[in-house]
């Protein structure tokens, strides 16, 4: 027993361990920069790099049969590498500060950045001046929402992520009083206006949107400049029957997919119509069940905040004479009913809001000359960071250059004093 | 190293790992959250759409627009919709119009049971099956292929002109609902059909019948011009371009343009002897437009023709040359399902980096056979540039 013990201590604090994890490091930098040509950013990323183990790879559309360990496999390993040659090799001695400093430093970047990939959240939220918001939104994940009046002045909200729907089958939810039977889930979705002249075909259900808009399945996109909009066909069976099936969309309730609905049908119909069109699209659907009623879609996934951002004004100015952004600025009102904060903050380009656990930083921006020419009211986009540990890189380079600093020294005071008694 | 410190060292190292492994976990679950419910919010005005900033699903053509935040159905504009007038039946009442509804009552019987009476005008002449399909799954009846299931109609008053009355009901119980009677008069003016519908529980909307009949009869419209919904029509037929999509086309001698309906591009009219006519229309669409088959069947209908199958396809629809485009025509002969006339139909489809464009000839046979080379250099002379 000590003796396999012993062996795998060896093997843990061995440098030929740190060699082989970093030749794979570098294997799997090169497949996940080959991939990302088929499989896009995004999915590279998920496939290879948040993976611990990888089966398979597909490059140039070739199927390759290798197991290979994934970027959190071989970043943990070389992190636990690196911890436990530090420790077993620990002397607690001035000589060796510098390196102790230096290896612990490393070991936090480490940890801190896997940290940092399954801790950290990202989202936006998006406003018009005058609009206040409580929550921010994925600019990619869907989830399906259902809002019940909760009394008062508030609602309840079960919101399920999408990629539950992919599974398809039944879901359940000890908040909800009926069952979702997922029919059809498509990752990337069209739609289009059942004009008559238009259409073929019955609609994929009578009940809501679908009684007026088909959707297809489309291609799913690999660009991450694009998004992919998810549909699902869903049934929802109650104790006492179905309540038929009904169409969930990121068509009807991603604002900015229903903005380029519009915009498309506006170049085609008219504003007038492009409008009527968009919303018929964006009705709400609503079910009654358990003596509540239920409504429901498939919008962006929500993150909520216990406090509102209002946007008040929204500037964005360039270098005079020409089209270059010279500063994006947002002012925004923030009010915590549960700490009794109400204040301005201004946010812009490299100054972000830091509040609680959160960093705004300025994203996007509609405002300036050319949308007061256009005729739109400003708007903005803030960029949501939740990174708990986001201070592990400071700290980590901080103790990396300290050790190294440490380290140099001593040897240079060391080299002056044997050069001075020479 | 004594065995218990490389024991601790292991249990340090496991935790480690477990720790790592855990720290993902739970972000993909169901949640349950308590909000304040969303107040209404302000939002960039419909005809004022901002620049994008997210580009747009691979799906759709148009990049997307950003921050337009919050859509609130506004009213439709009644002063840009067409107009009629009617004596209410007594028990109705006006509704608030919403979509595209130029007038909406809501009627209600003493047991509480109610109906939803609808007036929309539309830019369809013909696609009889297509209606008839579409109002038997607001019933939920199924689908049918019978091409006599739109001579069901009977003839009804509209005003002072003959409409067409259809009756659908639905044979079991809708989900949440008794079973749904619908009533529909359709009457056809120009390139407009309007459409009455009545539409509720069965027997309500049965006792609502003699009410609706006589609502029907005292309709009038408010002008005899062609309503028209969508944006304002080009004036007369100017030889070699069109006004509604300056420089184009080329469009040929002979050609006059008529204002086009609410989903095309562009329309003419080729006036031949003895009152016999060609038109022609064009209209774009987002992405693939449905693809071909679809698309191909759609025009088969069109003229009474069965629908294809996708490996009839490469006898059907033969390449054309277009530049810079990937485009096919077709060239069918049928009947006119309205007039029993036989009627011609050559139809192109253009794919246009994201834009498909449906260009189509249809009528006599004699003008579409004179006009079909002309009907190609039309299309071969589009600049797509100067589309919007």
């Amino acid at each position: 027993m000590r003796t396999l013990v012993d062996r795998l201590i060896g093997i843990l604090v061995s440098l030929r361990l740190t060699v082989i994890l970093l030749a794979f490091a570098i294997l799997l930098v090169f497949i996940g920069t080959l991939a990302q040509v088929d499989e896009g950013l995004y999915n590279a990323q998920a496939r290879y790099f948040r993976q611990w183990i990888i089966f398979g790879l597909d490059l140039f559309g070739h199927r390759i049969p290798l197991i290979l360990p994934g970027g959190y496999l071989i970043g943990t390993m070389l992190m636990l590498n690196l911890a436990a040659a530090h420790l077993y090799r620990f002397q607690l001695t001035t000589k060796k500060i510098g390196i102790q400093i230096a290896h612990a430093g490393v070991i936090l970047l480490l940890a801190g950045q896997l940290a940092t990939d399954m801790l950290a959240h990202e989202s936006q939220i998006r406003f018009i001046e005058g609009q206040t918001k409580g929550y921010s939104e994925s600019p990619r994940n869907y989830e399906l929402a259902f809002t019940s009046d909760s009394g008062g002045s508030g609602e309840e909200v079960i919101a399920i992520p999408a990629h539950l729907l992919a599974n398809g089958g039944d879901i359940q939810n000890p908040n909800l009083p009926f069952t979702i039977r997922v029919k059809r889930f498509w990752k990337n979705s069209d739609t289009s206006f059942r004009a008559p002249m238009m259409k073929s075909g019955p609609p994929l259900t009578p009940n809501g949107v679908a009684a007026n808009f088909d959707f297809h399945v489309a291609a799913e996109t690999k660009n991450p400049d694009e998004q992919n909009v998810q549909t699902a066909l869903i049934e929802i069976i109650t104790a006492n029957g179905s309540l038929g099936d009904w169409v969930v969309s990121g068509w009807t309730s991603d604002e900015e997919m229903v903005n380029a609905l519009r915009q498309e049908y506006a170049q085609q119909l008219g504003p007038d119509m492009a409008q009527k069109i968009a919303d018929q699209l964006t009705q709400p659907q609503s079910i009654e069940a358990g003596g509540k009623r239920f409504t429901f879609a498939l919008r962006p996934a929500r993150v909520y905040f216990p406090f509102s951002l209002k946007l008040l004004k929204a500037t964005h100015t360039v270098y005079e004479g020409t089209d270059i952004p010279k500063d994006f600025r947002s002012r925004v009102q923030l009010n915590n009913p549960q700490t009794g904060e109400n204040r301005e903050v201004e946010i812009s380009m490299n100054h972000p809001l830091r509040y609680a656990g959160l960093t705004f930083y300025q994203y996007q921006m509609d405002a300036g000359q050319a949308a007061q020419q256009a005729g739109r009211v400003p708007s903005s986009a803030l960029q949501v960071v939740r990174n708990p540990s986001w201070l592990t890189p400071y700290v980590g380079c901080a103790m990396v250059a300290i050790g190294l600093i440490i380290q140099f020294m001593f040897h240079l005071v060391g080299f002056l004093s044997k050069r001075k008694t020479l | 190293m004594s065995w218990n410190k490389r024991v601790q060292w292991a249990h340090g190292v496991a935790g480690l790992i477990l720790i790592s492994a855990l720290a993902g976990c739970n972000r993909d679950e169901t949640k349950v959250y308590h909000v304040p419910k969303d107040d209404s919010a302000p939002s960039q005005p419909a005809s004022a759409q901002p620049e994008p900033a997210r580009p747009a699903p691979a799906a759709t053509t148009e990049a997307a627009p950003p921050p337009d935040m919050g859509s609130p159905a506004p009213p439709p504009d009644a002063t840009s919709l067409p107009q009629i007038k009617y004596q209410l039946p007594p028990g109705w009442k006006e509704k608030q119009l919403t979509e595209m509804r130029v007038a909406s009552f809501g009627v209600t019987g003493p047991s509480g049971k109610s109906a939803d009476v609808s007036v929309i005008p539309l830019p369809i002449v013909g696609h009889d099956l297509e209606l008839v399909n579409m109002w038997r799954a607001q019933v939920q009846l199924p689908t049918t292929s019978d091409p006599d299931a739109a001579k069901q109609a009977v003839s009804v008053a509209i005003g002072a002109e003959q409409g067409r009355l259809f009756e659908f009901v639905g044979n079991q119980p809708m989900v949440g609902k008794s079973r749904q009677r619908i009533l529909v008069a359709m009457l056809t003016r120009g390139p407009i059909s309007w459409f009455f519908k009545i539409a509720g529980e069965d027997t309500f909307v049965s006792s609502q019948k003699d009410s609706f009949l006589q609502f029907l009869k005292s309709v009038s419209f408010a002008d005899e011009e062609q309503p028209q919904m969508a944006a304002p029509a080009p004036a007369a037929a100017p030889q070699g371009q069109t006004e509604t999509a300056p420089s184009i086309w080329t469009v040929p001698s002979g050609w006059q343009s008529v204002p086009p309906s609410q989903f095309l591009l562009a329309e003419f009219s080729i006036p031949g002897a003895n009152g016999a006519k060609a038109e022609v229309n064009v209209a774009a669409m987002g992405g693939n437009g449905g693809g071909l088959l679809a698309n191909v069947n759609r025009w088969r209908g069109q003229i009474g023709l069965g629908a294809s199958a996708e490996n009839d396809l490469p006898q059907l629809a033969h390449p054309l040359d277009v530049p810079d485009c990937k485009a096919t025509i077709v060239d069918f002969t049928g009947t006119d399902p309205k007039t029993g006339a036989p009627t011609r139909l050559v139809g192109a489809i253009v794919l246009q980096n994201d834009r498909t464009w449906f260009y189509k000839l249809m009528g006599d046979g004699k003008i579409v056979a004179q006009q079909k080379d002309a009907f190609t250099k039309f299309i071969q002379s589009a600049n797509y540039a100067n589309a919007r």
